[in-house]
């Protein structure tokens, strides 16, 4: 009784209607994200309807598409829906104004990622090519440097592995936890402030505190598995979901490897013999890695099958292309080290190097932060429906509302 | 009164496909149709208005000698003139027939075919009855004068003027302003294609003023208009006042007349939500065309706005002001929008619209191409109203506009530094005074109302009396311009034929008969009947007369005669109507 008092309390707070500020010119802040046809929408509301994700709760793309033609930041800050869209791109060839949902579903992803860092680099990142080139070459280097002083001051770069190593394991293992270290502190700080803007910001009905255990096994579920992305329909193109299996290849082989080098970099690194216990998960992940490259080199530049692939944006390119510097890299240096040419391994483990580690900075700050924002977001959303269907039940029935 | 004895009547009873005989049974119409006395002969036919039907009913005319003629089929409205061609084309006299409505007012409205057979057979009967008391009647031609009066100089009276005058006829163009061009003439481009207005009127004024056919009347009205159809006389008074012939209006024979008054725009200051006349940046689309032709868009202070705001449908579609759409009040929206991003890109628009109509040819692209202009297009309620209010001190814009946005379902409030609000179309002050002058009607907005909607949209119930442009309705230049030379070509028509022919169906006073009461003069819808001073009676003009039937009602005396609508037609017909009829529906199979 209690409750439903104070639930009904909190419903009349809410019928005090607060106009909120439209603002105009703020469409020309995200077309610098990507979103450069959203303009075009006329709110027919096919894309949602073709949409296997969206439904009464969540209201997608349409009305994601509105928020961000209005320019309602504070509505668009507070937003799951953006996550719940794994960019099929059904919506934007079913889109008949060519506004292209799907693209902008994409380019607020990573307005999100900017509004979640909290240091401005990743709106700097998207916003200006030449600040992240200059940023990752800059990096690059420094990290040589450092690597080819470390290495000639306390070892010969005829030595590969143990004593008097050019790169020892060991310190390349304090090396690795430190920068990833780095790296989650700002993904979890960003998810941290994710959670403020989406769950105590954005969610309008009391959230009563077990459903954050109840619903945590979304965030394993979704992170393992990305079903939902294999939920999404492939237009009957292929009998198997190439995007969904693709991604899948690739996100299982990041997790492979940064399990691999983070924790088993020593044995990982040992040689000549091969270690099959770590090497074979080692394999399986530059295949995936090495794949899911040429998968995504070859759709980007067909454009024909997938339309998702037809617009890449600048952070696209640089994810790409240090992707394949380190799968090409790591697995030439592996195999020289194999073959003896333990300089030239040393050499390409350093140039392996100086693209792993801008690599590793630039997650929290691209694109590549829906590693964890998305199974975050997968968590939240099923927190924010079980409460809201909750408080339904409990003040009456469900109100039906347009997708 | 001659012999009726022996009249011959042929009965024609149409099964219309099935529309009549699935409920009728025609046959037995027919049947006893045939005892009726002087019925010489009674058919039924599947199409009677076809050709074959019409040469069945003049051969049967010629070779059985019949001399009058009933047709149970479907409304007079519908076939008479078929039928009376008919009866011309076999040497009859065309009065002498009569339909019964066996269609609309039988087949088509009852179920029960038992019932409806037995109606069918009254009215018939009735038909009979009534065709024995018609009288052969002649039409009347009366000469057409070939001078036209044109009244109003908009796009729509001078594209009249000039495809009249090119014609080689005379026309009479009358200008309540001192100049031509209408309310074109306050616009500065057109949409969507961005032609000049200015352009479109230059080439039109300048062929108008050098024309040695027509005759310009500037600062002028119509203050009087007598006469009928190819015999107008209008009376035209000069608003100067001109010292010596000024006062005295001029008078001017006319064959025809097109009326081209054209529209006012909705006062804006009638919606206090807009605080139009209060907030200094609150302007209308007019003001907003006076600023383009100028070349520059700017607010009160002078500064060159931030945001500005176009809001849709001022006076139009909403039941405080008026209920119709102005037609072309979005497109010029747009047309704003882009005319004010291209001449300053730092300037965010925000339109304020209801629904976006965009019927027209090239309007749907036009729409496209201001999207991609980065318009920001908010729909609002028809019957919630955006509200205007002056933004705080410390806000980065002038005004705030608050309203209901649809498509978010959100209420919001717009940043503007000047709103530019879409003012309608409304039918002019001085409509009705051009009605009552005109003795045309108006529509419960005062637009002037058309003979048909669909079929005639140019004429009026008035002949020779015919409207263009926004004087029928809200329209764009297109339309008007189409509509112009619709009713040239209908003024040209009949002027090419030289001499217009009048019904004979009218009304007549009997002058020994009538007391000179003129209690009709004034009943006359159609200001037919005049009143000779010198008799002291009244006088039908019958190429005016529409033979309504309401003098005959209204005459204390009975001196007024409705022709081919006699009592005893009448009588007749009501008596045949209701003589008993019997009948019993026999086995069908259908």
């Amino acid at each position: 009784m209690k409750l439903k008092k104070k639930l009904n309390l909190s419903k009349q707070y809410k019928n005090i209607i607060m106009a909120i500020r439209v603002n105009p010119g703020y469409i020309d802040v995200l077309d610098q994200y990507g979103a450069e046809d959203v303009q075009l929408c006329y709110q027919c509301g096919d894309c949602s309807t073709i949409c296997s994700h969206a439904d009464d709760i969540y209201r997608f793309p349409r009305k994601s598409m509105r928020y961000l033609q209005m320019g309602l930041e504070e509505k668009l800050e507070t937003s799951l829906e953006p996550w719940l869209c794994y960019y099929c791109g059904q919506c934007s060839e079913q889109c008949p104004r060519e506004a292209d949902p799907g693209e902008t579903m994409m380019s607020l992803r990573r307005w999100l990622i900017s509004r979640y860092d909290i240091t401005g680099i990743a709106s700097q990142f998207f916003r200006s090519k030449s600040s992240e080139i200059l940023t990752v070459i800059f990096i690059a280097l420094f990290t040589g440097a450092y690597l080819l002083f470390y290495g000639f001051s306390n070892g010969s770069l005829q030595i590969y592995d143990g004593e008097g190593a050019f790169l020892p394991s060991s310190f390349i293992h304090v090396f690795d936890l430190i920068i990833g270290g780095i790296m989650f502190l700002f993904l979890w700080l960003g998810a941290l402030r994710m959670w403020y803007f989406t769950m105590v910001k954005g969610t309008s009905t009391p959230v009563p505190w077990w459903l954050y255990f109840t619903k945590l096994y979304e965030m394993p579920l979704h992170f393992l598995t990305q079903k939902r992305y294999a939920e999404c329909e492939d237009n009957g193109k292929s009998k198997v979901n190439m995007p969904w299996l693709i991604h899948f290849g690739l996100a299982m082989g990041y997790t492979f490897m940064i399990v691999l080098i983070m924790i088993f970099i020593e044995p990982f690194q040992a040689g000549p013999k091969i270690q099959w216990y770590v090497h074979i998960f080692g394999y399986l992940a530059s295949v995936g890695l090495l794949g899911g490259c040429i998968y995504f080199i070859r759709q980007r530049f067909r454009k024909i099958e997938h339309i998702q692939y037809k617009k890449t944006h600048s952070t696209d390119w640089m994810f790409i292309i240090l992707l394949i510097i380190i799968v090409i890299t790591g697995i030439v240096q592996h195999i020289l080290h194999r073959t003896g040419l333990l300089e030239l391994a040393n050499i390409t483990y350093v140039i392996h190097l100086m693209a792993v580690i801008p690599w590793f900075l630039r997650m929290p700050f691209s694109k590549w932060a829906h590693l964890v924002y998305r199974p975050f977001a997968m968590y939240f959303a099923a927190i924010r429906r079980a409460a809201f269907m909750r408080q339904e039940k409990l003040v009456g029935s469900l109100s039906v509302s347009m997708k | 009164m001659e012999n009726k004895n022996n009249v011959k009547i042929g009965v024609y009873v149409c099964n219309c496909g099935t529309n009549i005989a699935k409920i009728v049974d025609a046959e037995a119409v027919a049947e006893y149709a045939s005892k009726l006395p002087h019925v010489a002969l009674a058919k039924t036919y599947k199409y009677m208005c076809s050709n074959p039907g019409q040469e069945m009913i003049a051969e049967d005319i010629r070779e059985n000698g019949l001399d009058r003629v009933v047709i149970a089929a479907c409304s007079p409205n519908m076939h008479e003139r078929t039928f009376r061609s008919a009866l011309r084309m076999a040497g009859l006299n065309q009065y002498m027939l009569e339909m019964a409505n066996i269609r609309e007012q039988c087949s088509w409205v009852h179920s029960d075919r038992q019932a409806a057979t037995r109606k069918a057979m009254s009215l018939v009967n009735g038909a009979v009855q009534r065709v024995l008391q018609h009288e052969a009647l002649d039409s009347m031609t009366v000469e057409m004068n070939p001078a036209v009066l044109v009244i109003g100089g908009g796009v729509a009276g001078m594209t009249a003027a000039l495809e009249l005058a090119d014609a080689g006829y005379s026309v009479h163009l009358v200008e309540k302003d001192n100049y031509l061009g209408g309310n074109i003439a306050r616009v500065d481009l057109t949409a969507p294609y961005f032609y000049s207005a200015r352009d479109l009127l230059t080439d039109r004024i300048t062929r108008v003023k050098e024309h040695a056919k027509v005759n310009i009347h500037l600062n002028s009205t119509v203050t009087d208009l007598s006469g009928y159809v190819g015999n107008f006389t209008a009376h035209i008074k000069n608003l100067n006042g001109k010292p010596g012939n000024g006062s005295i209006p001029v008078e001017i024979d006319v064959g025809n007349v097109a009326i081209c008054t054209g529209y006012k725009e909705f006062d804006a200051s009638r919606i206090t939500h807009f605080g139009y006349g209060k907030l200094p940046n609150v302007i209308t689309s007019f003001e907003l065309e006076q600023m383009l032709r100028a070349g520059k868009v700017v607010t009160r202070d002078g500064k060159a706005p931030k945001y500005v705001a176009i809001i849709h449908c001022v006076g139009s579609r909403n039941k405080e002001f008026h209920t119709y759409c102005s037609r072309v009040c979005c497109m010029t929206a747009l047309k704003y929008a882009h005319e004010i991003k291209s001449a300053n890109p730092e300037c965010y628009i925000s339109d304020v619209y209801i629904d976006m109509h965009a019927f027209g040819k090239g309007h749907e692209d036009f729409y496209h191409s201001s999207s991609q202009a980065k318009t920001l297009f908010l729909m609002y309620d028809k019957e919630n109203r955006p509200v205007i209010h002056k933004a705080g001190p410390n806000e980065n814009c002038d005004m705030l506009i608050e309203v209901h946005e649809r498509l978010s379902g959100e209420h919001i409030e717009i940043p503007a530094d000047l709103v530019v609000l879409m003012v309608g179309m409304e039918a002019r002050d001085d409509a009705h005074e051009v009605a009552h002058m005109a003795n045309i009607s108006q529509d419960k907005e005062g637009w002037f109302i058309e003979s048909h909607p669909k079929l005639e949209p140019v004429a009026t119930t008035t002949d020779g009396i015919f409207i263009a442009g926004t004087c029928v309705a809200p329209k764009d230049i297109p339309d008007t311009v189409a509509q112009a030379r619709a009713a040239a070509a209908r003024i040209l028509a009949r002027i090419s034929k030289g001499q217009i022919e009048v019904d004979a169906v009218y009304a007549e006073v009997n002058e020994d008969k009538c007391s000179g009461c003129r209690i009709c003069n004034v009943m006359c819808p159609y200001s037919a009947i005049e009143f000779d001073e010198e008799k002291k009676k009244s006088h039908v003009i019958s190429a005016l007369c529409k033979a309504c039937g309401t003098c005959v009602a209204a005459c204390p005396s009975g001196a007024i005669k409705g022709r081919h609508f006699t009592d005893q037609q009448v009588l007749a017909q009501i008596d045949g109507i209701f003589s008993e009829v019997v009948y019993e529906v026999p086995e069908i199979t259908i």
